[in-house]
This record gives structure tokens, sequence and C-alpha cells, in this order.
């Protein structure tokens, strides 16, 4: 059980405060919603979990090892990030670009067995791309590509994973078999997710968690069912919200406009 | 992914092509020889056909064929590091300092066997100076080393120019030779061959991380991998590469650009397939040039620079053109 945390955590970006003193346990088990408006930074946020980028001040701890001072390889074995937008300056085929997950894995000289080639398989048929293998990564649409981010992901195969809008460019149906999958993994146990997003009704749906951040580097964070209400949600969007009682759970939708 | 099957079939061609244009080099020139004669020159290396085969003909086949490879490694470095399909091995400034190095030492006259030591310091001079003034502190930023490369580039440039002005005409000739890439007074000094043996089985043992650089800083540390420490090996690696490959035979343009492109568009971006297919059919690429430089207008021989140029260019287009067509 790998467990990802952080204490007395600031987090700035030029000159903006991001969060200031945050300190969240994030235990196998939970999924967590990341909310905030545009430009609040949320992407910042999961870099710095991540530990691509220094905090300004407090720590990041990876099993109560500072992810700072540990070996991005080793990091790579515990932490994927599927990341908001992937650019791709060389081509490459769907299955070369699917095993790169398998990279912190391998040694050096080592080659893709026949088990890291099944994973890929598994993962591409996971996100419905089977039959894509082949393809060249420049050709996907963007719900494709999309997905196949997410399929690269599922090959590294972290115990935590940061998600930065994962249901980008995504249709209905596979917004939901992804945000689905991913609590299906957490669900089987030893797993940790902490998703931004933007749409309120997929973290009340499939998250147990929820971190808002509210700008000045304030946040709240707490279980869902005690966080997702009309106050916090107006506080947080600037933005009226009316909550209604579906068959399926709580449904927000703006109020007014 | 290429088939294994498939994979095969290309590094066989591959390797059959590079030792096809040896074997030709080697029998083609401004003294052509028969087949009787060629056989008879290949056995008796004493005979003074052999001479002319053994001492001159092979040895400059083989250096063709090591600046080839070592150019267009150098090219697949030098664009990942830059992720950029434009870079090429002397987009840093590698070879400024080369050129200016050796053109200094034309102009007050050093014996012409101490030029690749001088283009070698030059060279070492240019790592050094992008080097210490692209590092900063901070992150790698890609910008920061591609501006000061290309200024420092620049700057030799200008330097290079000035050494242009000043020389006397009976060297500009040389000197204009050196720029284009010439291969006539090549011979392949062992540590060369050396250096492209370890940097290549470095770079294989790197290929993997080099896939996962491609995909951007951000994906390659997020997949393990210390990316600043990463880039600025390979920097370092692509740039002894050209050094290599400019100190022996000068600034000879488009194969380290072309050569990465052509095998990217038919083994992949795979770097385990295309580092090696890019070594062997460089070099290939590099001995037939220089074969064609030294025959076509025979006895007048042309800087091999000058051929790459007008071979490449059509191919590569003609090549680009039919890839999209099949996209």
């Amino acid at each position: 059980m790998i467990e990802l945390a952080c204490k007395h955590l600031d987090v700035r970006i030029g000159g903006i405060d991001v969060a200031a003193d945050l300190s969240l346990e994030l235990t196998p088990g939970e999924f967590w919603g990341l909310l905030g408006p545009n430009g609040i930074g949320k992407t910042t946020l999961l870099k710095c979990l991540a530990g691509l980028s220094p905090p300004a001040s407090g720590q990041v701890f990876l099993e109560s090892r500072d992810i700072n001072e540990l070996p991005r390889k080793l990091v790579a074995r515990h932490i994927g990030m599927l990341q908001q937008h992937t650019v791709y300056v060389f081509d490459s085929s769907v299955m070369q670009t699917v095993l790169t997950g398998r990279h912190p894995h391998l040694a050096y000289w080592e080659r893709e067995g026949p088990n890291d080639l099944q994973k890929a398989h598994d993962a591409l048929k996971a996100v419905e791309l089977n039959g894509f293998a082949g393809r060249s990564v420049t050709g996907l649409s963007g719900g494709e590509a999309r997905r196949l981010a997410f399929a690269a992901l599922l090959v590294q195969d972290p115990e935590i994973m940061l998600l930065d809008e994962p249901t980008n460019h995504l249709d209905l149906r596979h917004q939901v078999q992804i945000m689905g999958m991913i609590r299906d993994r957490i669900g089987r146990g030893g797993l940790t997710a902490i998703a931004a997003l933007h749409d309120i009704n997929l973290a009340a749906r499939y998250c147990s968690h929820i971190l808002m951040l509210l700008g000045n580097g304030d946040w709240i964070a707490g279980r869902r069912e005690a966080m997702l209400n009309e106050t916090n949600l107006e506080k947080l969007y600037g933005c009226p919200v009316e909550m209604i009682q579906g068959r399926n759970g709580t449904h927000f939708h703006p109020a007014a406009g | 992914m290429m088939p294994t099957a498939h994979r095969r079939l290309v590094f066989f061609l591959l390797v059959i092509l590079s030792t096809a244009s040896i074997i030709m080099a080697a029998a083609a020139g401004s003294v052509s020889l028969g087949w009787e004669q060629w056989t008879n020159a290949l056995l008796h290396p004493d005979s003074e056909f052999g001479e002319l085969v053994w001492r001159l003909r092979i040895p400059r086949a083989a250096a063709a064929w090591t600046v080839g490879a070592l150019l267009s490694l150098s090219g697949c470095l030098m664009q990942v590091l830059l992720r950029n399909p434009l870079a090429d091995p002397y987009i840093l400034g590698v070879s400024g300092g080369a050129s200016f190095a050796t053109l200094l030492g034309m102009t007050i006259g050093v014996t012409t066997s101490l030029l690749p030591a001088l283009a070698w310091a030059g060279s070492l001079i240019s790592i050094l100076i992008v080097f210490s003034l692209a590092r900063g502190e901070g992150p790698w930023s890609r910008t920061r080393l591609l501006l000061t490369g290309v200024v420092t580039a620049s700057g030799w440039a200008a330097l290079i120019s000035l050494l242009l002005t000043l020389g006397s005409d009976s060297s500009l000739r040389g000197m204009l030779f050196w720029l284009i890439g010439d291969l006539s007074y090549a011979r392949l000094p062992s540590w060369a061959l050396a250096t492209l043996v370890f940097i290549f089985l470095i770079c294989l043992g790197l290929a993997r991380s080099l896939n996962v650089l491609a995909m951007g800083e951000t994906t390659a540390r997020l997949l393990g991998e210390p990316t600043r420490k990463l880039l600025w090996l390979v920097y370092l690696l692509a740039s002894i590469l050209t050094a290599t490959a400019v100190s022996i035979a000068g600034n000879i343009g488009f194969v380290g650009l072309i050569v990465p492109h052509l095998m990217r568009l038919i083994v992949g971006s795979d770097h385990r397939v295309l580092l090696p297919a890019a070594a062997l059919f460089g070099g290939f690429f590099l001995v037939i040039s220089d074969t064609l430089a030294r025959t076509v207008l025979a006895p007048r021989q042309l800087p091999v620079g000058v051929v790459t140029a007008l071979i490449g260019v059509p191919l590569f287009l003609l090549l680009l053109n039919r890839a999209r067509v099949k996209q």
C-alpha cells in the first residue's frame, strides 16, 4: 500500500498562490476530485504532487520519503500522470506509444517481453483502441489520442494516478467508461487517484473525496457528501448553482445564465 | 512497430548496401580497372593497382562510411535533443568552432596533418562555450540551448568570413573545399572508428530513453527519466560525434539532416531500430556520394558536400512526398 501525502505545502506559480499550507493524505481506496475555476492552478498542483516542479515550501511524501529526493525512475513506478495535452512532434505507432508506459519498469538494455506486450494489448482493448496498434499517433482524433494516453497510464500501472482533466475530448460514453475504470481499479484495492475535473456531476458520481482550490491559496477538502453543496460550489465558481436530486444521486446545474 | 521479420530484412539490405558501396568505391575511380585487374589488385596489395586500391580508395571509402555514420547518428540525437525534425548536427555551432580553428590553421600555414587536431580543439571550445552559457540554473530550457547554439554558430560564421576575406588566394580553394566538406585527403583514424562504436553502443543502451524523450520532457520525467542529466548527455554525445566527423572531412551538409528523416520514414521512430539503420544508411550514402564526387568529372574532384546536397535534396523531397501520399 503506497501512500502519497503532502505537508504544509505552498504551491505558487508566477506570483499567484495556488495552495497555501496544504496538508493532505491520499489514502489507497480514495478517489479525489480536484475542482477549481480556470487558471486557478489545478495543473500546477498536480505537477507538484508528481514531483515535476518543487513546491515553494513544504514537502510531498511518497511513502514518507520526500518525492523530490527520490530517483525519477522509482517515482515513475508508483506515480503516473495523465497530462492535459499530448503533443506528438515525431510520428510513432499507437503500440509503440502505449508501450512507453513500461519504460520505468525496464532496465536500460531490456526489451519489452511478452508480458509487457500483453499488458499493452489489454490496455488498448480496455479503451476500445484494439485494432489501432499499427496506426500512426498523428492521425488520431482528439478523443482517440486521449484514450491512448490513458491506455499508456494503465500500462504504466502506478499505484497513484494523477489525472489532469481525464475526460477532455471524450464523448459521453467514453467519459463514463474511463471514470468507471478508474473507480473500479481503486475499488480493487491499493490504488489512489486524484483527478482535476470541470464536470461537477462526474465528480459527484465517481469521486469519494473533493479538494477545491478557491484562489489566493485558499482550499477546502473533505468527503464528497460534505463538500458538494450549493454554498461551496457557488463560492468556488462565482456562479449560482442549483442542486437537483435525481434517481441516480445528486446533480448540479448552473442556476442562471 | 515493425514486425521482426521486416526489420531483419531492412537490416540485411542495409548491410549489403554498405558493403556493396565500399566495394564499388574500391573499383571506381579516375583509373578504371577491369574485373581481372581489380581482383588481382585486391589479392596483391603490393602491386601497382593493389596500392591504389588498398592505400587510397579503401581507406577513403572507410573514412567516408564512418563520417556518414557519425553525422547520421548525431542528426538523430540532435533532433530528439531539440525536439525538432529540422535540427542537424551543425545547428549548435560545433562545426563552426571546428571550421574557424581549421581555417585559422590554414591561414597561418599549419601542416595538414595537424588540421584534424585543430578542428577537434575548435569543436571542443565551441561545445564548452555553449554548454556553460546555456546550462544556467533551474530547469532545462531547450530554447536557451537552441538560441545559445545558434548565436554561437553565427559568431563562428562571422569569424570564418573574416578569415576568408583575409586569406591569400592560394589558400582560399582549400578553405572552400573544407567548408563544403571534402574527403580528398581523408584517412580513417582508428580513434574516430572507436568513437563511433563507443558512442553508438551508449546510444543503443539509451534508445528507449530517447523514444520517451522524443515525447517531451514532462512525459519523459513522468516515465522515470532524469531528463536534465539525460539531455546534457545527449548534447555531449551528439557534439562529440559531430566534432569527430568534421575533423575528418569538414562540413559535409545534408547527411545529418536527411538520413535520420529517410530512415524514420522507412523504419519508424523507435530509436532501437532507427539508430543502427541511420548509421548504416548514412555510411552507405556518403560512400556513394564520395565515389560520385571523384568520378563524375574525373580527373577533376568535386567536394563531396556538393554531391550530398545534389543527391540528398531531390531524394528527400521525393520520399517526403511519397510518404504524404501514403498517409
